[in-house]
C-alpha cells in the first residue's frame, strides 16, 4: 500500500528528508521548489534553465510534418485573412477554474517541501532522536503536542523528563527510604564505568552463596491501590538522585539506555503494594526474605531453577503476582516485561521522543540491590566485587546467566529499535487506513487487479481525482468532490488549521470509525436476503458488486399477451362506461343539490326602490344560477352528438337507464328552461326505441308477468320521467307537437315502440296534445294541415301493429293505456282512419266486453270505461255495442 | 371549464367516492361471520354503515355430521330494509354477485 506516497520499501527506510508528505504526488516542479528552499541562504543563485531543462526538445524529430496543414487546417487559414476577433479573455476565463485548482494544488505541495527541508538545515533540530511518523507531522509547530500530556498519567502537572526517569527508577528500587538505601550501598562509585571496567570488577568480585528460595508471599492489596501508593511516593522519591550513591550496573546499562523506560521492570507497581504489606507487619526477617526475592528478580544472579508460573496471568495480574516472579528464574520475566511494556508505556513513551536517553537513570538504578546488603544474611550481589567472593561454581553460573541476559537484552535492543518511531497519531492514522480497507469490504487480497481493492476506497478516489488523473483538457473541471477536498471547502475548519487539531480528534475519529465498522458488521447480515420471521416478504441487500434489483420485469409469452389484449378492451369499455355514467349521475345529483340549495337562498325579486345591495344580490344569484344550470346541463350530456348506427348508447339515454337517473328527471326539469326541456324531450323521442324501458319490455312480449326488474324500471319511468315530459308537452305549441311526431315517424322503429307501454304513453301524450290544441286553440289551417299530414303518415305506419298492441292478454286487465292510445289516435283521425282503427281492434273490444260481464261489477265498469274511452273518441259508445 | 367542473363534482378522491357511485344500485356486501348481503344501496357513511333495501342475506353455516365431515349450509333471509353496521363490512362490490 503505497498510494499515499508512503513507500515502506527498504531504500526509503526512515523518511526521506526531502520527500513529499502525505497525500502528495510526485511534483514535476519539486526540484525547482526545493532548490529555491535550499537556496534561500544565497539569493544570488537563481534558477538556471539548464538545471531544469530535460533536453527532450533536442530529440524532437522535425521531419514528417508535411501533412500538418491537413491536420491542423493551416493551409486553409493561410489563404484566409487573419481574423481580428481575438477573444483572449474569453478563452482564458474558460480555463481559469483549472488554473486556480492547479495553483492551489501546487501551493499545497510547496509548504510540505518547506517543512521537510527546514529541519535538515539547522543542526539543533537534527538532534531530535526520532523521526516521527509522516512528514505531515514534521511541521515544527506540531512538536509541542508531542510533549507529555499530564492528563495521560493523572499525576498532576508535568515534570521535567529527568525527574520522571528518576521517579521510575526510584520506584524500581522499591522506594524504600533513602537512608536505608544509602546505608545498603556496598561500594559506592561515583563515575560511570565502561563495559570493560564493569566486567573486570565483576570478575574481581568474590563469589557469594546463592540465595535461599524465599517463601512466596501472598500480596493482599489490589494493584490499583498499589498504583495509588506509588503515586503518593513520587514526591519523596524525587530527592533520591542526590542522596544515593549509585552503583553502576554495567551489563545492564547499554540496553537500558536504548530501551528507555521500557525496561523499567514491573516492580514499580509492586513496590507500593509491598510497602503496604510491610508496614503493618513490621517483621524484619520477612522483609529480608522479600527483598531478597526481589533482588533475584532484579539481578540475573539467580541460578536456582524454580518452576515458572504461567506467563499470561502474570501479565494480567502484574501487581499482585510480582513476588512470584521474583522467585522465578530470571529467564522468564525479562521477555515478559517487553510484552508488558508496550501496553503500559505506549501512551507515555511516544509523546516524548526527543527525551534524551539518560545514563543517569541507570546509575540511579544501580543502588537497588544495595539496600538489602547489610541486613540480609544472603549474599546478594550488589556489587561486582562480590562476584569474586562467590564460589567457583556459582560464579560460573552467575556469569553464564549474565551472558544470557546480555544476549537477551541485545535482542530486545534490536527489536525495540523502532520503538517510539511513531506517535500515537501515526498509529491512529495507520489504524484508520486499515479500518478503511476493512470497511471497503472487498477483502480479497488475492485479487488480480490491485486497483480493484481500491475502487471502493473513498480516500483513494479523492486522492486519485486530485493528484493522478491527468486532465484531458483545461476546460474539464475537477469533479465536485475532488474540488471539495482540494479547496477544503467541505470541512468545518478550513485550511491548514486542521493540522493543529490535537490527537484527541484523531482518537475520536478512530473510535467513531471503529464503532461504525462494528455497527456495519453487525447490521450487514451474511446472507443476501433476510427473511424476518412472520413477515410476508424478503428483504434483499445490495452492495456495489451485486446491486439490488429494483425492477423485476418478466416477459410474458406472446400468446398470453395477445389474449390479454384481446380481452381487455371489451371489459374495459363496459366497466368504464358504467363508471363514467355513474359519475355523471353523481355529478348531476351534486349539482342538483347545489341548485336546490341555491333556490332556497333566492330572495324576492328586487323592485325599483330596493337598495343596491339587494339588487346586487339578485344579480349574483342569477349569475350563480346560470352557472349551475350550465353545469347541470353539461353533466347531463344531453348535447353530446348523436351517433347513428353506433353500438354505444347516447350518454343521456344511458343516464336514463339507471333508476337514479330516472328519479332525477323531475328535479332536473325544475331547474332547466324550456329549451332545455325541449331538447331532453327530443332526445328521448329520438331514442325512444332504445330506451331501456322499451327494450326491456320488448324482450318479454306477451308475458303476463314481466320480470320484476324490468317492471320496476318501467313503473319508475312512468312515475318519474313521463310526468316531467308530459308537463312540458301539455304546454307545447302545435308546431313542436308536429315536430315530435315527425321525429317518431322518421327515427323510431314504431313496431317496437308501439308494443310497449312507455312507447304508447309517449305517443298518446303527443297525439292527445294535438287533439287538445285543436279543441281549445283552434289552430290555423296551415299548421293543422301539417299536423294532419304527419298524422296520416303515422297512422299508416302504426296500423299494421294495431292488432299486436295489446301485448297483454285480456284477462290481465292492464290495457288502459292501450285504450288511451287508441282513443288519442281515434280523436285525431278522419272517419276513414277511424273505420280502419275500429276494424283493427274490434276483436279486442268485443273480448273485453265479454270478459267484463264475467267480472265483478267494479272491475267490469272499469274495463268498460277503458273501452268506452276509445269508443267515445271515435264517436261511439260501448252501450251501442251491447245493443 | 365545463369539463373541469364536471371532474370536480365527481372526483374520486377517496375510496368511499366509489361507493357513492353505487348509490341506489344493487350492491354485494360481504360481512364478517360468513354473511353476504345483496341489495340496493340507499345510504352509507364514512364508517361503512349501510342502509340497504330489498336485501337478500346469505349466511354460510358449517355443520359437522356424524362422520365428522363438514358440510356448508346456506341460509337465506329476505329483508325489505336493513341497516348494516360498518364494523362488520368486509367488502362492498358494485357488481352484484351472480
Amino acid at each position: 500500500m503505497s498510494f499515499f506516497g508512503f513507500d515502506p520499501g527498504p531504500k526509503n527506510r526512515g523518511h526521506p528528508s526531502q520527500g513529499l508528505g502525505f497525500g502528495t504526488a510526485p511534483d514535476p516542479f519539486a526540484s525547482i521548489s526545493q532548490k529555491r528552499e535550499i537556496g534561500q541562504d544565497d539569493d544570488d543563485e537563481s534558477i538556471d534553465f539548464d538545471d531544469t531543462y530535460d533536453g527532450l526538445g533536442d530529440q524532437l524529430e522535425e521531419a514528417d510534418d508535411d501533412f500538418n496543414d491537413d491536420t491542423f487546417g493551416g493551409g486553409e487559414s493561410a489563404t484566409k485573412p487573419v481574423g481580428k476577433d481575438f477573444d483572449f479573455y474569453g478563452s482564458t476565463s474558460q480555463v481559469s477554474n483549472a488554473i486556480n485548482e492547479e495553483a492551489i494544488q501546487h501551493n499545497r505541495q510547496q509548504p510540505a517541501s518547506k517543512i521537510t527541508a527546514a529541519p535538515s538545515s539547522p543542526p539543533k533540530q537534527a538532534s531530535k532522536p526520532f523521526k516521527t511518523g509522516y512528514e505531515a507531522y514534521k511541521n515544527p509547530s506540531y512538536i509541542p503536542e508531542l510533549q507529555v500530556d499530564a492528563s495521560l498519567w493523572g499525576t498532576g502537572p508535568p515534570k521535567p523528563s529527568n525527574d520522571y526517569g528518576a521517579q521510575q527508577s526510584q520506584q524500581g528500587g522499591y522506594g524504600a527510604g533513602p537512608s536505608q538505601q544509602r546505608s545498603s550501598v556496598g561500594a559506592p562509585s561515583k563515575k560511570m564505568m565502561s563495559l570493560e571496567e564493569v566486567e573486570a570488577a565483576m570478575r574481581a568480585q568474590p563469589k557469594k552463596p546463592s540465595p535461599i528460595p524465599a517463601p512466596q508471599q501472598q500480596p493482599q492489596a489490589p494493584s490499583p491501590f498499589g498504583m495509588l501508593q506509588m503515586q503518593q511516593q513520587a514526591p519523596m522519591i524525587t530527592r533520591a538522585p542526590q542522596q544515593q550513591d549509585p552503583i553502576p550496573y554495567s551489563h545492564a546499562m547499554p540496553q537500558q539506555n536504548i530501551q528507555g523506560q521500557q525496561v523499567v521492570p514491573p516492580p514499580d507497581f509492586s513496590s507500593g503494594q509491598i510497602r503496604i504489606q510491610q508496614r503493618p507487619a513490621q517483621q524484619p526477617s520477612h522483609h529480608k526474605h522479600r527483598s531478597s526475592q526481589i533482588m533475584q528478580a532484579e539481578l540475573p544472579t539467580q541460578a536456582s531453577p524454580t518452576p515458572q508460573t504461567a506467563a499470561p496471568p502474570q501479565i494480567l495480574q502484574r501487581g499482585q503476582n510480582m513476588p512470584h516472579q521474583a522467585s522465578e528464574a530470571h529467564v522468564s520475566p525479562q521477555p515478559r516485561q517487553i510484552l508488558q511494556n508496550p501496553n503500559r508505556h505506549s501512551g507515555q513513551l511516544a509523546p516524548r521522543p526527543n527525551e534524551p536517553p539518560v545514563p543517569v537513570q541507570m546509575q540511579q538504578r544501580g543502588p537497588l540491590p544495595g539496600q538489602n546488603g547489610p541486613q540480609g544474611p544472603m549474599q546478594i550481589i550488589h556489587h561486582p566485587s562480590m562476584i569474586m567472593n562467590l564460589p567457583e561454581e556459582e560464579r560460573n553460573l552467575y556469569l553464564e546467566a549474565e551472558a544470557k541476559r546480555a544476549k537477551r537484552n541485545h535482542k530486545i535492543l534490536l527489536l525495540s529499535k523502532g520503538n517510539g518511531l511513531m506517535t500515537p497519531q501515526d498509529k491512529n492514522f495507520i489504524t484508520r487506513i486499515q479500518l478503511q480497507q476493512l470497511m471497503t469490504a472487498t477483502g480479497n487480497v488475492n485479487e488480480p487487479d490491485p486497483d480493484a481493492s481500491l475502487s471502493e476506497d473513498f480516500y483513494y478516489q479523492v486522492y486519485n481525482q486530485i493528484e493522478n488523473r491527468p486532465r484531458q483538457n483545461p476546460q474539464q473541471p475537477l469533479s465536485n468532490f475532488a474540488q471539495t477536498y482540494l479547496f477544503r471547502t467541505g470541512g468545518r475548519q478550513g485550511g491548514i488549521g486542521r493540522r493543529y487539531r490535537g490527537g484527541d480528534s484523531h482518537m475520536q475519529r478512530m473510535e467513531q470509525q471503529v464503532q461504525r465498522a462494528v455497527e456495519a458488521a453487525k447490521a450487514k447480515p451474511k446472507n443476501k436476503q433476510l427473511v424476518i420471521e412472520g413477515s410476508l416478504g424478503k428483504i434483499s441487500f445490495s452492495n456495489a458488486k451485486t446491486p439490488k434489483p429494483l425492477l423485476n420485469i418478466k416477459r410474458h409469452d406472446s400468446t398470453d399477451l395477445g389474449n390479454r389484449q384481446s380481452k381487455k378492451p371489451q371489459a374495459a369499455l363496459s366497466t368504464t362506461d358504467r363508471k363514467a355514467i355513474l359519475k355523471n349521475i353523481e355529478a348531476v345529483y351534486s349539482t342538483l343539490m347545489k341548485m336546490e340549495d341555491h333556490d332556497r337562498r333566492q330572495r324576492p325579486p328586487p323592485t325599483a326602490e330596493s337598495d343596491p345591495l339587494a339588487i346586487q344580490y339578485a344579480i349574483d344569484w342569477e349569475q350563480t344560477f346560470r352557472d349551475l344550470n350550465q353545469k347541470l346541463w353539461t353533466d347531463l350530456k344531453v348535447t353530446e352528438p348523436i351517433m347513428e348506427e353506433s353500438a354505444i348508447l347516447h350518454p343521456f339515454i344511458t343516464f336514463l337507464s339507471y333508476p337514479k337517473g330516472k328519479k332525477a328527471m323531475p328535479r332536473i326539469f325544475n331547474h332547466i328552461d324550456e329549451n332545455q326541456r325541449l331538447t331532453i324531450l327530443t332526445m328521448v323521442i329520438v331514442n325512444l326505441d332504445v330506451l331501456d324501458v322499451i327494450r326491456l319490455a320488448q324482450s318479454q312480449p306477451q308475458s303476463p308477468h314481466s320480470p320484476s326488474i324490468a317492471h320496476e324500471q318501467i313503473d319508475l319511468f312512468l312515475q318519474a320521467v313521463i310526468p316531467s315530459l308530459f308537463s312540458y308537452v301539455t304546454e307545447a305549441p302545435l308546431n313542436i307537437v308536429i315536430g315530435m311526431l315527425g321525429l317518431v315517424i322518421e327515427r323510431v322503429n314504431l313496431n317496437v315502440v308501439a308494443r310497449t307501454r312507455v312507447g304508447l304513453e309517449i305517443l298518446t301524450m303527443i297525439l292527445s296534445r294535438a287533439a287538445i290544441i285543436k279543441a281549445l286553440d283552434a289552430p290555423e289551417d296551415d299548421i293543422w294541415d301539417q299536423w294532419l299530414t304527419v298524422y296520416d303518415r303515422f297512422f299508416d305506419m302504426v296500423e299494421p301493429f294495431l292488432g299486436d298492441i295489446f301485448f297483454t292478454s285480456v284477462n290481465a286487465g292492464q290495457d288502459q293505456y292501450v285504450w288511451q292510445f287508441l282513443a288519442a289516435s281515434g280523436s285525431g283521425a278522419n272517419p276513414e282512419q277511424q273505420q280502419r282503427l275500429v276494424l283493427a281492434v274490434k276483436d279486442r273490444v268485443m273480448e273485453t266486453l265479454q270478459q267484463s260481464k264475467t267480472l265483478p261489477p267494479e272491475m267490469a265498469s272499469q274495463r268498460r270505461g277503458n273501452v268506452n274511452l276509445f269508443m267515445q273518441a271515435i264517436g261511439l259508445d260501448v252501450d251501442l255495442l251491447d245493443g | 371549464m365545463a369539463e373541469a367542473a364536471d371532474a370536480d363534482a365527481v372526483a374520486v378522491s377517496e375510496p368511499l367516492d366509489l361507493v357513492r357511485l353505487s348509490l341506489d344500485e344493487i350492491v354485494f356486501v360481504k360481512l364478517r361471520g360468513d354473511r353476504e348481503l345483496q341489495g340496493r344501496l340507499h345510504a352509507y357513511d364514512s364508517h361503512c354503515n349501510l342502509v340497504l333495501g330489498d336485501v337478500e342475506e346469505t349466511i354460510y353455516v358449517v355443520e359437522e355430521d356424524d362422520e365428522e365431515e363438514e358440510t356448508v349450509k346456506t341460509l337465506k333471509k329476505q329483508s325489505e330494509m336493513l341497516f348494516v353496521r360498518g364494523d362488520s363490512v368486509v367488502l362492498i362490490s358494485p357488481q352484484a354477485a351472480s
